[in-house]
């Protein structure tokens, strides 16, 4: 049961959708599948006004070649996105994170723009009301200290996407429609870099598309996690090659995925980009799995991953 | 003043018309006013599929679906697998191999198992241990459950009669 009273709208256009959010002063939400939102509902770490339904937005779930690039819609099922010929023959970075994501029978109802607009996630903060009332409020719920980190004054929770990177790789651009008209810009602008408030957008915009260059990168995801058959990654690392170079991006151990371009698409230019991403990350004891354990396997999951693709590239 | 929604459902191929507050999930809705207790509540975050139903032919974790936003929609779940007395082929076979301890997750196995035969009729072992590793049981262990859906699975199969 969600127990905190709100109104359902269910919108026919973005339009439309833009207009009832303005009516709510910025304490509405807005829903695709759900699978992120409604527990964060149940368990009260959201508690909107007005839930406004995008579904019935038809024109936001289609994949379709569009010039330069392949226009995949916010609301593309990531099911049905995985087996869509455009995405499993051009992209297998992002065919093989869709593949990772959650379980089927979630995948069934997520969408990719829901995923990609996922909040972030800790052990001290996706709780009850209970038991987070109980410890006492972190920041990310607007209290004075951090759960995870004694002292720590800021927040540290993981951005949870396992299609953010390997859209990161891919040089992935998204489209917003908002009150004040609408933008486009790279996937990796999209972050603000805190945890506790990930994305840098204004009240209200929605995300319309997703728009990936068209053309054919090699490439793949590997991801650790402790249920092999669902759960969200505690490390993900995407890779994408093009002919003359490559981008490394990883994922789950901070607020954004950190994306690193590499000079030449060769096992030798990995261990530098490993590097930098490293130097970059600072993982806390925020999830199941030891922050060493995780920091460690950033390099053991890029290697295997590299050489997955190019022993495939061969 | 609490907003309700009336939303009309098939369930089980019968029409049943709810009025509901925004926040009831379909599997209040399902356990509590149509008193289909098949569905069960686990983790109540859509982790563990103890609740999983079809929702319009797809296999769908209803503690995670609010049914306000179902309108027009079709459900079905456990208790409208058989036909009468005639079980399922899938219930027979959970019940041939063995594949119930405790029974709180066995629904949600089933419809999930149903899901996947839906869309893949002849899913072979390996398409079996995927989908159903999605779902939590703590008793049995998945070998006979696996065992059951590929005993159904395998009957679709030609070759194997």
């Amino acid at each position: 049961m969600i127990s905190s009273e709100f109104k359902y709208i269910c919108p026919k256009s973005i339009e439309e959708a833009l207009e009832r959010f303005g009516e709510f002063q910025g304490e509405a939400v807005y829903l695709s599948g759900g699978t992120d939102l409604v527990p964060r509902m149940k368990l009260g770490l959201k508690k909107p006004r007005a839930v406004i339904d995008l579904k019935d937005v038809a024109s936001m779930s289609t994949v379709a070649e569009e010039g330069d690039y392949i226009r995949i819609g916010s609301l593309a099922q990531l099911f049905q996105l995985k087996q869509t010929d455009l995405v499993s023959n051009r992209f297998p970075a992002l065919a093989a994170s869709l593949e990772a994501t959650s379980c089927e029978t979630l995948q069934v109802r997520g969408t990719i723009g829901g995923n990609l607009l996922q909040n972030t996630r800790c052990l001290f903060y996706n709780q009850s009301e209970f038991w987070r009332r109980s410890k006492g409020f972190c920041l990310k719920m607007g209290g004075e200290k951090c759960n995870a980190v004694p002292g720590a004054k800021k927040c540290f929770a993981n951005y949870t996407s396992d299609n953010a990177p390997a859209l990161c790789t891919l040089q992935a651009e998204v489209a917003f429609a908002g009150p004040n008209g609408s933008r486009r810009f790279k996937l990796e602008s999209l972050y603000t870099g805190r945890s506790d408030d990930p994305f840098d957008l204004e009240p209200g915009e929605i995300l319309t598309d997703i728009f990936v260059p068209n053309k054919t990168v090699a490439g793949g995801y590997e991801k650790l996690r402790v249920r092999g058959a669902v759960d969200y990654p505690l490390l993900g690392v995407a890779f994408s090659r093009g002919s003359d170079s490559g981008r490394l991006a990883v994922g789950a151990v901070g607020p954004r995925p950190y994306t690193v371009e590499l000079n030449e698409p060769a096992q030798d230019a990995m261990g530098e980009a490993v590097a930098t991403v490293i130097n970059q990350v600072k993982t806390v004891e925020n999830t199941v799995l030891e922050s060493a354990y995780r920091k460690r396997m950033i390099p053991v999951l890029a290697e295997r991953l590299i050489k997955k693709v190019m022993e495939g590239a061969e | 003043m609490m907003e309700r929604y009336n939303v009309s459902l098939k369930v089980n191929g019968e029409l049943v018309a709810l009025n509901v507050r925004a926040g009831e999930t379909l599997l209040e809705s399902l356990r509590e006013r149509l008193e289909l207790t098949g569905a069960k509540e686990g983790c109540g975050l859509g982790a563990c599929g103890s609740c999983t139903v079809l929702l319009n032919g797809l296999p769908t974790r209803s503690c995670i679906v609010m049914t306000a936003e179902l309108d027009g929609a079709e459900v079905q779940s456990i208790e409208g697998l058989a036909d009468g007395t005639d079980l399922d082929p899938l219930q027979e076979r959970f019940m041939e191999k063995g594949a119930v301890q405790c029974g709180f997750c066995t629904s949600g196995m089933i419809m999930t198992a149903k899901g996947l035969l839906n869309r893949n009729p002849k899913a072979d072992k390996g398409d079996i241990i995927r989908t159903m590793s999605s779902n939590l049981c703590r008793c049995t262990g998945y070998k006979k459950i696996v065992e059951a859906v590929e005993a159904v699975s395998s009957m679709s199969e030609p070759e194997n009669k």
